[in-house]
């Protein structure tokens, strides 16, 4: 181990000492404006979270409420860099599969037992286990952590897996092939700790406010499902002194507009804006409207498997698609929430990925369009022999408006027929995976911000590459990429095949696009991942 | 009486049994299962959850384990998507909920609609005829789905008099806009076939009578009208009272009451089995049972009627 990577600390325990006192004053510590007396972040999800525990969460509002109760190896600060969780720090060996991380001494539960390398290693077991059947165990896999998923398989004892804690403060964790980017995945909620004692005294009740114990910021105080959930400061939280947020509150508030009125009657200090509404809405309040790049891409993918459309199958017809899209159009006139219109598959937002120089975002759009024309008449297509195709969505009126634009785009450049059909979500799911669609609607948000959680799914054998797109050199390029210390210009050359083919067609990239009351201090607009934590919110006084 | 009772409960445990295994069969061939999802499971992990919740079973030993276990044990099974609850929580949770909006707004329907019908039958063709049945009419016009947002606008944003949802245990600044919400277009319903069979037994031979034996209006209207009016309304009145009881997903959905009507759409969707069979069976029993309450309320309303 003669790699020592050490995230420093020095900084950040000075603050720690001198500012205990300062939120008395009610000024904040660093910024020195007023703090509000309330400090009280309340903010809408859409809806009920399926779980509160670390291994078991599968959705994006239960994870941002777990971040909150459990605190995991390392966090993110504002700018999605890595800093301290848990973990103080990290050492990696040379070939980078075995790595150690170094616990601090003052973590503890809210019920006052220090967090040890043991409530790692049981947390982590407990996320593989069979008996379990966590809907996440596949995050260890990806993880690469030794012999994950032949525990998964129950081909292994959940006791094989390749974590173990070499006393109280030190976790050592060994892959089963070199992965750079590991420490980073220590963000995700399905390695965060858990309580042994709590959990084998309850069972699946362990996550009720009556008996949760954490180790994060915030202890669980209530939930009433269907209606808010409910988390307040810990008391026993290592860094306490620097919580300024005292209760965060979740509501459920299923309708989009229904919460968009709350908000702007005072009721939420946080909620998303519908799509189409964002230009009024700044126009109204131009503080309070914000629009800021996410680590998210939305594009439809053709059928290239041996059952899907002939016409697809050349490249010429799928290139002709892609360009006659006006994303400018979607981008500003449908969605208007300040997207990124999309050329690459991954997002230009995504870190350490250079976008490449994709002949077609140079142009301008009547250049696509005469090319489109050219590319689609090459393949014989054309007045006397139109293409015809159907594309699928899931029910929504955003996708709705997309799909439409899309269609009368193809249509009015390119005289195609594209049929539209909406589906239920699983039923889309269904026939998606299946592979029973000529075009369909795909979206994907990173899972960590890295380009593989991308590009991966281009890969042959990705169980998400549902247009079954297969080229050997992308695949190539991707395993390489995986231990690479520098895989940018690998993910650069996938991106080139990938306009060059074009088996999908990436439309825009997400925004995130919220109401956010003026009073609310220092949320992370620069984090892709939106991986966001109460802690380091606060409220200012009007 | 006793016995006809007693015969209709017997005849409601088929009727139940058919309908879990319809249900059953109807939600296992609906494309799609509870654990389909943008990230398709790998292989090896959706075993592990199939077998956990017993999804790896032949469907008719999932059907007879079901049973069994609502019989012997009165568990209604797992929710699959929230980890921490199982079906009986998650009614036990939002049935009351659910009930209290639910029968105030039965209440208020049922009190407001048949006092207008009643008052525009009497005075029929006046100025209040007019304005009863214009108000009917409007009612029926406005489903809870446009109510509830319109309600929202004006009270919390505009005025700022109610809060904008929530169900914070049922206190009454909460219970205001879902109850008016799901009341109206039912007390526009009930004003209007309460008015329309009160002008015909107004005009019936009985009435005829009791007014020509000299009897005052009022004793006429609640003595000898009222009843024969309600029988029609009473007919109605059963399956929106299972409807109401049962809660909305539109009150639930702009209100965020956390009834169950949310609660059974979302299982529909999200393919949560237990769930879903668990509420339907509830809808179920609470159908035969307002049923049976109807048909012995016409007893009472019509004493021509015998069982």
């Amino acid at each position: 181990m003669n790699k020592y990577i050490r995230t420093s600390l020095a900084g950040l325990l000075t603050s720690t000492m001198i500012t205990g006192a300062a939120f008395a004053a009610g000024t904040h510590p660093t910024t020195g404006e007023a703090l509000a007396d309330d400090q009280t972040f309340t903010y809408r999800i859409l809806d009920e979270h399926s779980s509160v525990d670390p291994q078991v969460v599968e959705d994006v509002s239960g994870a941002e409420i777990v971040r909150d109760l459990f605190e995991g190896l390392m966090n993110q600060d504002e700018d999605g860099n890595l800093v301290p969780g848990v973990a103080t720090g990290y050492t990696t060996n040379d070939t980078k599969d075995v790595y150690t991380f170094t616990l601090r001494d003052d973590a503890k539960w809210s019920n006052g037992d220090p967090v040890t390398a043991g409530d790692f290693v049981f947390a982590w077991k407990r996320a593989v286990d069979p008996a379990l059947s966590s809907p996440y165990a596949w995050f260890m896999e990806l993880m690469s952590i030794e012999n994950a998923s032949e525990i998964i398989a129950g081909d292994k004892s959940v006791d094989d897996l390749g974590v173990k804690a070499i006393d109280d403060h030190t976790l050592e964790v060994t892959l089963s092939a070199p992965l750079p980017y590991f420490p980073q995945m220590t963000t995700h909620s399905t390695t965060f700790p858990a309580p042994q004692k709590v959990v084998e005294e309850f069972g699946d009740a362990w996550t009720k406010p009556e008996n949760i114990v954490s180790n994060g910021a915030y202890v669980l105080t209530e939930h009433l499902p269907q209606e808010r959930s409910v988390r307040e400061r810990n008391e026993n939280y290592w860094d306490n002194d620097n919580t300024i947020i005292e209760k965060v509150v979740a509501l459920v508030i299923n309708d989009e507009n229904v919460a968009l009125t709350r908000y702007l009657a005072g009721e939420l200090d946080r909620t998303e804006v519908p799509a189409g509404q964002f230009p009024r809405l700044q126009k109204e309040n131009p503080e309070e409207a914000i629009s800021f790049p996410r680590l998210c891409n939305y594009y439809y993918t053709f059928n290239l498997s041996d059952g899907g459309p002939e016409a697809f199958k050349d490249p010429n017809v799928r290139q002709a698609l892609s360009l006659a899209v006006d994303r400018k159009i979607i981008t500003e006139n449908i969605m208007a929430g300040g997207q990124p219109q999309a050329y690459t598959f991954a997002p230009a937002a995504t870190a350490g990925f250079d976008v490449p120089d994709v002949e077609m975002a140079s142009m301008s759009q009547a250049e696509r369009d005469e090319l489109a024309k050219e590319l689609l008449a090459a393949a014989g297509y054309g007045p006397d022999n139109p293409l015809s195709f159907e594309m699928v969505y899931n029910t929504s009126e955003a996708h709705k408006k997309v799909a439409v634009a899309l269609s009368q785009m193809w249509k009015q450049k390119l005289g195609i027929n594209a049929e539209l059909a909406n589906m239920e979500w699983k039923i889309f799911l269904e026939e998606r995976g299946n592979q029973n669609f000529d075009m369909a609607r795909g979206a994907w948000c990173g899972d960590y911000n890295e380009a593989s959680t991308f590009l991966d799914l281009l890969q042959s054998d990705s169980g998400y590459n549902d247009g079954k797109y297969n080229n050997a050199r992308v695949d190539e390029l991707l395993s390489e990429a995986k231990t690479s210390d520098d895989a940018a210009p690998l993910y650069t050359e996938v991106e080139r095949i990938i306009a060059q083919e074009t088996p999908v067609i990436p439309i825009y990239h997400y925004a995130g696009v919220y109401m956010m009351d003026s009073d609310v201090g220092n949320w992370p607009v620069k984090n892709v991942e939106q991986n966001w934590y109460s802690k380091n919110l606060y409220k200012t006084a009007e | 009486m006793l016995a006809y009772i007693v015969r209709r409960l017997l005849i409601a445990v088929p009727t139940i049994l058919l309908l879990i295994v319809a249900s059953f069969f109807l939600m296992h061939f609906a494309p799609g299962g509870p654990f389909t999802s943008e990230r398709p499971l790998p292989p090896a992990v959706l075993a592990n959850i199939e077998a956990r919740y017993g999804l790896d079973q032949p469907l008719w030993k999932q059907l007879w384990d079901y049973l069994y276990n609502i019989v012997v044990h009165f568990d209604f099974g797992p929710s699959f998507k929230f980890k921490d609850r199982d079906v009986n929580d998650i009614i036990a949770q939002g049935f009351p909920i659910s009930l209290t909006y639910g029968s105030l707004s039965f209440l208020v329907a049922t009190t407001v609609g048949v006092s207008l019908g009643i008052a525009a039958a009497i005075k029929h063709n006046s100025w209040i005829d007019y304005l009863a049945v214009g108000l009917g009419i409007a009612a029926q016009a406005l489903p809870n789905f446009i109510m509830g947002p319109i309600l929202i606008l004006t009270f919390t944003l505009w005025l700022g008099w109610l809060p904008g949802g929530g169900w914070n245990g049922g206190q009454w600044p909460y219970l205001i806009m879902p109850v008016i919400a799901l009341a109206t277009s039912y007390m526009g319903s009930i004003a209007r076939i309460t008015r329309s069979s009160m002008l015909e037994v107004l005009n019936s031979n009985f009435i005829r009578t009791a007014r020509a034996k000299g009897l005052p209006t009022r004793t006429v209207i609640w003595r000898h009208a009222l009843k024969p009016t309600l029988l029609p309304v009473v007919s109605y009145l059963g399956p929106v009272f299972v409807y109401v009881l049962t809660g909305s997903v539109f009150v639930d959905i702009y209100f965020s009451t956390g009834g169950l009507g949310q609660a059974y759409v979302g299982s529909a969707l999200s393919r949560d089995y237990a769930v879903l069979l668990g509420v339907t069976i509830l809808y179920g029993v609470l159908t035969v049972l307002v049923n049976l309450l109807t048909d012995l309320a016409y007893a009472w309303f019509d004493p021509k009627i015998r069982y």
